[in-house]
């Protein structure tokens, strides 16, 4: 065992063989530093936290470039093994070592996290291998793209309970989405009716390279073999948002799927449309295309007395039903106007704003992206934790059976019913 | 041999790509790409999303060095630079001006003489610092505001272009709005890419030979052209037009147009700029010019209603 890989916790727990090791006279063991330390002046500072990225692909890039507005996170490592991401990591984050083989991050203890932006398909390997080298692992979604490889990891995860694994369903730590969540479980809605989601976008999904066998690679969204198409790779994160909202899992999905654009060979459907059920009745609407950009993405959650809109990074609207009783506050609160609706603007921060005297119908400055605030949620675990991250392997795990579930659905143009056992891990 | 079109809104302009090669899907994809990056370099450039990086940097820098991600260092580097060498004429601290005037969403008025002197104070390159080591930027007091808006597009065109030849394009042309451009190679079967800068703004004149300036033949290159194109409000008696000469805190004066064609869209984004604002007076930086540079500038002339032209290795037409 090697002594600078026990840190002051394990060392704790790992005792009796402390003990043996000081009895046999072995290397003296030294306690890696405390994440938090007290400064002279009555502050607490943070020791930031050395992290290596796998994977510089379009998501990869946005992982990098918010960990720089992060000063508890130090990014000191890139991999990929293709070197025209390598070249861009040279352009855009000159202070880290790049790498083709992760295999070199784990092996380096000065390492303590490590966040996995590789294509789906590759997350197993790299994730179970992360979490036997000790890392605390930052996994993105989906998680995996089969049911098998999801349970090996979620359950890798569950054994490490030292360590820290968060999946990257970035909603679940949007302070946005937490305030519209408690709003909700007040019972502001009434009675939930029905939710309705989409996300809708004009491009192909694919990628080019100059070389052939790497331009294919690079198209594993389009991979039939294995990708979990736009139901996994965008639709997952809504869904685990419905999930959340509506307390449940789905018991059945209906699914559809065309290719109406991009008649470029591909076999999965550029444009999908499928129906959850929820044990209480509620049905959710999804649909998703690569065919228009109408509307972007959004999820409506409609209830007897309100209907709640999620539009991009959390912004949030309320439609009152005009017989729905009077909240009070809704009398101060900013309106928008779209079309004939009007709704009541919800702001995770509405009452800093006004104290700051900003003008809450303008962005608010203070406001970071959906990923920023996971990143902080992963980085705040090391120093304060650990303990279960809101988007936990069981969160990750259940996205995934639905995802692939829903994708069967769509590309067999079928109805799927949820044995409730497939979400059980053992 | 196909050829494959593509556009995005962004920076309140419409960008175009045209791109040629063998295989139509992997042109496109290669184009969306790049187009997908300009998208970002938006959302981190942009001065009127107070969740931009830019913002944030207006917002922090007077109260200490910020971190600036690597490449917009590298960006506000060139744009010191460029500061530098057209003795002041491209500065991207105009903002508190522009407000003065009312060219912010306006058509323009005469700004009180309080207000400009108070807005002169906190407009200059100069009060910027960048410490390269630590790859900060700072602000020498409060109120000064970055505004990427006269070489952001360039910017962003250049980066474009680095992704089209990274996926492996050869042959493609990427505008913004038909002012900032960059083609790489040339199209299929001809030497270069042609653009034709008009006399009058193009969706007001016809595409023909009388109302071209000058045909820039492109390749591996980039062009950018500023104009006045008569946006301009009558005070006093007096017109003035929309372009601030950063060293005055008015508005230049003489130059109707000005193209710069060189290796950067994002030098000749903001050369183009410098050079309105210079008017004549830039035969003195032509001199200092690299050979790769070429440049034209059209002005009114002072008594007579005719128009003079100065240029640097580009042939005009007949005027």
């Amino acid at each position: 065992m090697d002594p600078s890989k026990l840190d002051r916790r394990n060392f704790l727990k790992k005792s009796s063989l402390a003990t043996l090791f000081g009895l046999s006279g072995a290397t003296e063991i030294k306690a890696a530093p405390l994440p938090l330390r007290p400064e002279p002046d009555g502050s607490v500072s943070r020791e930031p936290v050395n992290c290596a990225l796998i994977g510089f692909g379009q998501w990869g890039r946005e992982i990098a470039a918010t960990m720089a507005r992060l000063p508890e996170a130090n990014l000191v490592a890139v991999c990929d093994d293709y070197d025209v991401m390598l070249r861009r990591v040279q352009r855009e984050v000159p202070d880290a070592t790049t790498h083709t083989d992760y295999r070199e991050v784990l092996d380096n203890p000065d390492i303590q996290a490590v966040l996995i932006a590789t294509p789906t398909h590759l997350h197993r390997d790299i994730a179970q291998a992360a979490l036997e080298a000790g890392k605390n692992v930052y996994c993105e979604a989906p998680m995996a793209s089969t049911v098998e490889d999801a349970k090996a990891i979620a359950q890798a995860a569950r054994a490490a309970s030292d360590q820290i694994f968060q999946v990257g369903q970035l909603y679940r730590s949007n302070p946005q989405h937490r305030s519209v969540f408690q709003f909700i479980r007040s019972g502001a809605l009434g009675r939930p009716t029905m939710a309705r989601a989409q996300w809708h976008a004009k491009q192909s999904w694919r990628r080019a390279s100059p070389s052939r066998e790497r331009e294919r690679s690079l198209n594993w969204r389009l991979d039939p073999d294995v990708s979990l198409g736009l139901i996994g790779e965008e639709g997952l994160h809504q869904l685990d948002v419905a999930f959340w909202i509506l307390d449940a899992l789905p018991v059945a999905v209906t699914g559809f799927g065309q290719i109406m654009l991009w008649n470029d060979g591909r076999q999965l459907p550029d444009t999908i449309q499928a129906v959850f059920e929820f044990p209480n009745g509620v049905h959710l609407l999804y649909d998703a295309t690569l065919a228009s950009s109408f509307d972007a993405a959004y999820e409506l959650y409609f209830g007897s007395d309100s209907t709640v809109i999620f539009r991009e990074n959390g912004k949030a609207w309320m439609f009152k039903e005009v017989d729905a009783p009077m909240l009070g506050w809704e009398v101060y609160a900013r309106k928008d106007k779209f079309y004939k609706e009007t709704g009541i603007a919800l702001l995770a921060n509405a009452t800093k704003l006004d104290a700051q005297n900003q003008d809450p119908t303008a962005d608010d400055p203070n406001v970071e992206s959906p990923l920023w605030y996971a990143l902080k949620d992963f980085m705040d675990n090391h120093a304060f934790g650990p303990y279960p991250p809101a988007a936990d392997y069981q969160r990750g795990f259940e996205a995934v059976v639905v995802a692939v579930k829903a994708h069967e659905a769509i590309t067999q143009n079928k109805k799927v019913a949820f044995d409730a056992a497939w979400f059980s891990l053992d | 041999m196909t050829t494959v079109r593509l556009a995005l809104e962004a920076m309140a302009t419409r960008f175009e790509l045209v791109v040629q090669g063998d295989d139509e899907v992997s042109l496109r994809a290669a184009g969306e790409e790049a187009l997908a990056e300009i998208t970002r370099l938006e959302v981190q450039l942009s001065f009127y999303r107070p969740s931009s990086e830019i913002s944030r940097i207006n917002a922090q820098a007077a109260r200490g060095p910020v971190p600036v991600e690597p490449r917009l260092f590298r960006l506000l580097q060139t744009a010191q630079h460029l500061h530098k060498i057209t003795q002041g004429a491209f500065d991207l601290t105009l903002a508190p001006l522009m407000r003065c005037w009312g060219f912010t969403g306006g058509t323009g008025t005469l700004p009180d003489p309080d207000a400009l002197a108070e807005a002169r104070q906190r407009t200059g390159m100069h009060l910027v610092s960048l410490d390269d080591a630590a790859r900060t930027v700072a602000f020498a007091r409060p109120g000064v505001l970055l505004d990427l808006g006269a070489i952001g597009k360039g910017y962003a065109i250049e980066e474009a272009a680095l992704i089209l030849a990274e996926a492996g394009v050869t042959r493609a042309f990427l505008h913004g709005g038909t002012s900032t451009m960059h083609a790489m190679g040339t199209p299929v079967e001809q030497p270069t890419w042609s653009v034709a800068v008009p006399k009058a703004p193009p969706l007001s004149c016809a595409a023909t030979d009388e109302n071209v300036l000058a045909v820039v033949d492109l390749k591996d290159e980039a062009l950018s052209v500023s104009a006045v194109w008569g946006k301009a409000f009558v005070a006093d008696g007096k017109t003035y037009g929309h372009v601030l000469d950063p060293r005055s805190g008015h508005p230049a004066q003489g130059a109707l147009l000005a193209a710069v064609a060189g290796p950067s869209a994002t030098v000749c984004d903001a050369l183009s700029t410098a050079l309105l604002v210079l008017g004549l007076d830039a035969a003195d930086l032509f001199a200092s010019f690299e050979d790769t540079l070429r440049a034209v500038i059209v002005c009114t002339h002072d008594e007579t209603d005719t128009l003079d032209i100065l240029q640097h290795r580009m042939p005009v037409h007949q005027v």
